[in-house]
Parts: structure tokens; sequence; C-alpha cells
């Protein structure tokens, strides 16, 4: 398992990148960390909205929400999730905000 | 530009969907798009089809690998510029057409074939054996529980007469997926292999808490089987995690494409089974699934000479005894299925009787049957 620094924390992740122990490694220095490689310029208050709503749902159920779920709860349509988050809902958003790895036929 | 990782977004261009296929048409095929009036095998290999225009073109199809190196591909264009005027097409089942327009073409055309080895054997057409529509296997995929690429050779080896002839009663399309997401065609295929999986997943409990959204693990049992439990990890901390009833599961895997802490892969307990008799045309029936006659057997690579010798027997009884045009699965039903696994000396097992939620109507509700003797 491969480890990664950043401003003074050290990380434990995959291949892929995402947190092995999901969010009881989270922290600040994480999210600055994937906003360093997922191509995000500026972490906004829109960006934070979906973290915040992604880690919400997944305390209350254990899973990721599915996208329309996302989109209802944050208003944002699928289009401005991308526009916020490049790599998509599941690659970026889920890993910026420290839930699993998305699995199954991706 | 190139690609610039500080600006991922600069210079981007996205949903340009696949080139338009008129681009890639031979001239002949451009000329007489839509106006075909029949076509005829001129042999094993080379079709022809003519056109209300009087065109001719003329196609030999050649056999391939499916999984090939750029060099193949190249070599695949040599012979296209050659002789094709640089145009080539593959067909749904992975093999290569080159396409001609003219019969004084096509003896070069095969005589240039035939001097590159057996890289690209002729055939494939007709009442035949044509290419295995196969998966992945242990070349790329996680989740298989036998290889792709090394039976499908071992198989199509034994079966190479049948490609390269049109001597059977019907086509018989031979499939393999190497775990039961099927991806692919064997749940509709004359004979269809399978990869299956014997025992439970393991589950680690170790490392499910990061890797593994629970629900979706429980969701995706199809007999209810994964539930969840709190259980201590090996530092003795108590976590929310998963079990498994062993007596429920019947080894699918869908816990495991869904969670990678419950493994279940086992060089002992993982095989292949042997499916029969499905079909996706329309033709005289209509369209079937494939049945389970063989419920395992081992993983024996590099060659699977039991997987091998099984999809054999099964060809080699339906082409001894089937009617022409008769395809497995019609010809299963018309003598009985009781009636295939005596001619093809298959055991029949407590393995092929369904017990998944409609199996009622698989099951017999009539006295018309036919005595065999073959079990013992």
């Amino acid at each position: 398992m491969a480890t990664v620094e950043h401003k003074g924390k050290t990380f434990n992740v995959d291949e892929d990148g995402f947190l092995t122990k999901g969010m009881e490694e989270w922290s600040e220095e994480w999210v600055d960390y994937v906003k360093s490689i997922e191509g995000i310029e500026e972490l906004t208050d829109e960006h934070r909205k979906i973290i915040d709503i992604l880690q919400d749902y997944f305390k209350k159920n254990g899973i990721a929400p599915m996208v329309r779920i996302l989109s209802k709860t944050t208003g944002f349509p699928l289009k401005r999730i991308y526009e916020l988050f490049p790599s998509g809902p599941g690659k970026g958003a889920c890993k910026m905000a420290g839930l699993p790895k998305p699995t199954g036929c991706v | 530009m190139g690609y610039d990782p500080e600006n991922p977004m600069k210079d981007r261009i996205t949903d340009i969907g696949p080139p338009h296929y008129e681009k890639m048409f031979p001239q002949v095929i451009k000329d007489n798009y839509g106006k075909w009036l029949y076509h005829e095998i001129v042999k094993p290999g080379v079709l022809k089809h003519v056109s209300e225009t009087g065109a001719e073109c003329y196609t030999v199809r050649v056999g391939c690998a499916r999984l090939v190196s750029v060099e193949y591909i190249r070599e695949v264009c040599d012979i296209a510029d050659k002789h094709c005027d640089g145009s080539v097409r593959w067909t749904t089942r992975n093999n290569v057409e080159f396409m001609v327009d003219a019969e004084s073409k096509v003896q070069p055309l095969l005589d240039d074939l035939a001097s590159r080895g057996n890289k690209f054997p002729v055939g494939g057409t007709g009442a035949c054996v044509s290419n295995v529509v196969h998966t992945q296997g242990w070349i790329h995929c996680h989740t298989p529980a036998t290889d792709a690429s090394g039976v499908v050779k071992a198989v199509m080896d034994e079966l190479f007469d049948h490609f390269t002839n049109m001597d059977l009663p019907a086509k018989c399309k031979v499939a393999l997926a190497c775990c039961l997401n099927m991806c692919g065609a064997v749940h509709c295929s004359d004979i269809a292999i399978l990869g299956i999986h014997r025992k439970p997943p393991m589950v680690d409990h170790d490392a499910i808490t990061g890797l593994c959204e629970i629900p979706l693990a429980i969701a995706s049992c199809p007999l209810g089987a994964v539930k969840p439990a709190t259980v201590k990890d090996s530092s003795g901390k108590e976590i929310k995690s998963v079990k498994v009833n062993a007596e429920r599961c019947m080894f699918c895997g869908n816990c495991y494409t869904m969670c990678p802490a419950m493994p279940l892969a086992d060089p002992e307990g993982s095989g292949i089974a042997i499916l029969v008799g499905g079909k996706v045309s329309n033709t005289r029936s209509g369209p079937t699934f494939s049945k389970l006659v063989i419920p395992f057997l081992p993983n024996t690579p590099p060659r699977w000479p039991e997987t091998v010798a099984a999809v054999k027997k099964i060809l080699e009884a339906w082409a001894a005894n089937a009617r022409k045009y008769e395809r497995v699965g019609e010809w299963a039903e018309r003598i009985g299925w009781e009636k295939f696994f005596e001619i093809t000396e298959i055991p029949f097992t407590d393995k092929s009787i369904d017990d998944y939620r409609l199996a009622y109507d698989t099951w017999r509700t009539t006295t018309q049957f036919k005595f065999t003797s073959h079990i013992k």
C-alpha cells in the first residue's frame, strides 16, 4: 500500500489515489492534495457543498449517493458537477471527500 | 498543443463520438450501399456479394485472436494496402474481413494470406465454428474464475478444421466468459464455456472499512447470503463488516465485484461450466438461452484438456445427429434433453436442475419422456 505526503501529513492510498482507510484519515490537507492532482484551480463553496453532502450521506447510509441524488440534494446538474470536478463525481468528488473507491463494472 | 497537466481543461476536445463509418468504406461498398441483390459463399471464408449495378464484392474472412498487438494490426493494414486499397473491417465475432472488387483479386489475396504461416486462417463462414466470442480472463480482469485467451486458443486448435470448412448441420457459435457476469454471448451461444467458483468469499475485516460500501455488498447478493455484522478486526477493534452465510452462497462473486474485501477465486474451487443450446437469431425457432449441462471442469492451464474434450464431444455428437439447419439447441429440444445427455454421454447431475426463483417452469410437468440408458 502506497503512502502520500502532503503538507506534513501522510495518507495511505491505493493505486488509484483513494484513501484506503476512508474518512478516518480524511483531513483538510487531503482536500488540498486532491485539488492539486484533479485539475481544480480554486476550491469554492460549491466544491465544499458537494463534499459535505457526500460525507453526510456516507455517514448516514454507508454508501455514496447515486448521481441523481447528489444532483437533487446539491441542486447542481451533472454538467455543473463535472465543471467543478473534471474527473466526475466518482473519481473526483468521492476521492476528495474520502469515500471508498467506486466499485462494480466502472 | 501537447497535453498540459498543469492546465488539463485547456484545448480539451470532447463528445465528438466515433468517426462516421462511411469514411472507411471501400469504394465498391460506397457505390453499392443499399443495392445488394444476393450473395453466395464461394468457398469457406470467401463471400461474394452482387449488386443491382452488376458490381461484385468479394470478402475474405480470416480468424483473429482478438487480443492483438499493434504489430499485428499494422500487418493487417499492410495486406489491406496491398490488395484492398487500404480498407479492412472487423466482424462482430472479431474476425477480420478483406474486401476486393473483382474475382481476379481474390486469389492473390488468398496466396498472400497463406504465405504468412497460419497467422491469417481463412474461414468462419456458413455452417462452421467461427471465432469464439470471449472476455479478458487472467490477462486483465480481477473477477475471473478462469482464463479467456488460453481456453479459447486450446478449444480453437481442436476445432480448427470446423473453422476452415463448412461441414456442420448449421453454424455453431462458441463463446466464453471468465465469470458469470457473462460479458459477451455465453448466455445465448450454441456451446458456452463459463468460469465459475465453488467456494464462498473470504471477508477481509481489516480492509473492509475504507474499501467497501457495505450496503452495496449486501444488496449485490441474489440470495441474501450477505448480512451486516459487527466484528472485531485483527487489532481487536470493533468494526462494521459483513458475514457470509456459506449455506446460502452460490459463489456468484457479485459481492466481490462490489466490495474488494471479499475475494473468492481459488485454484481448486474455480473452474469451468459448459452450457449449450442458446441462439440469438429468429430463424425457425426464436432466440433461446443456453442451458447448463456440465457443472464443473477443472482449470488445467495451459491447454484445458477436459474443457476441450467436452466441447469437442458435444460438437461431434450434434454434428453426427442433427438435421440440416438445426442448431444445437433446436436439436436438443427435438430429441429431448434426456436424449441429449445420453448421446453426448454427459452424466446428468442435480446441478442442472434449476432451483432459482422461477425454477418451476423448467421442471417436467408431463409424462412424456424417453427412457435412457447411460446413467447407471
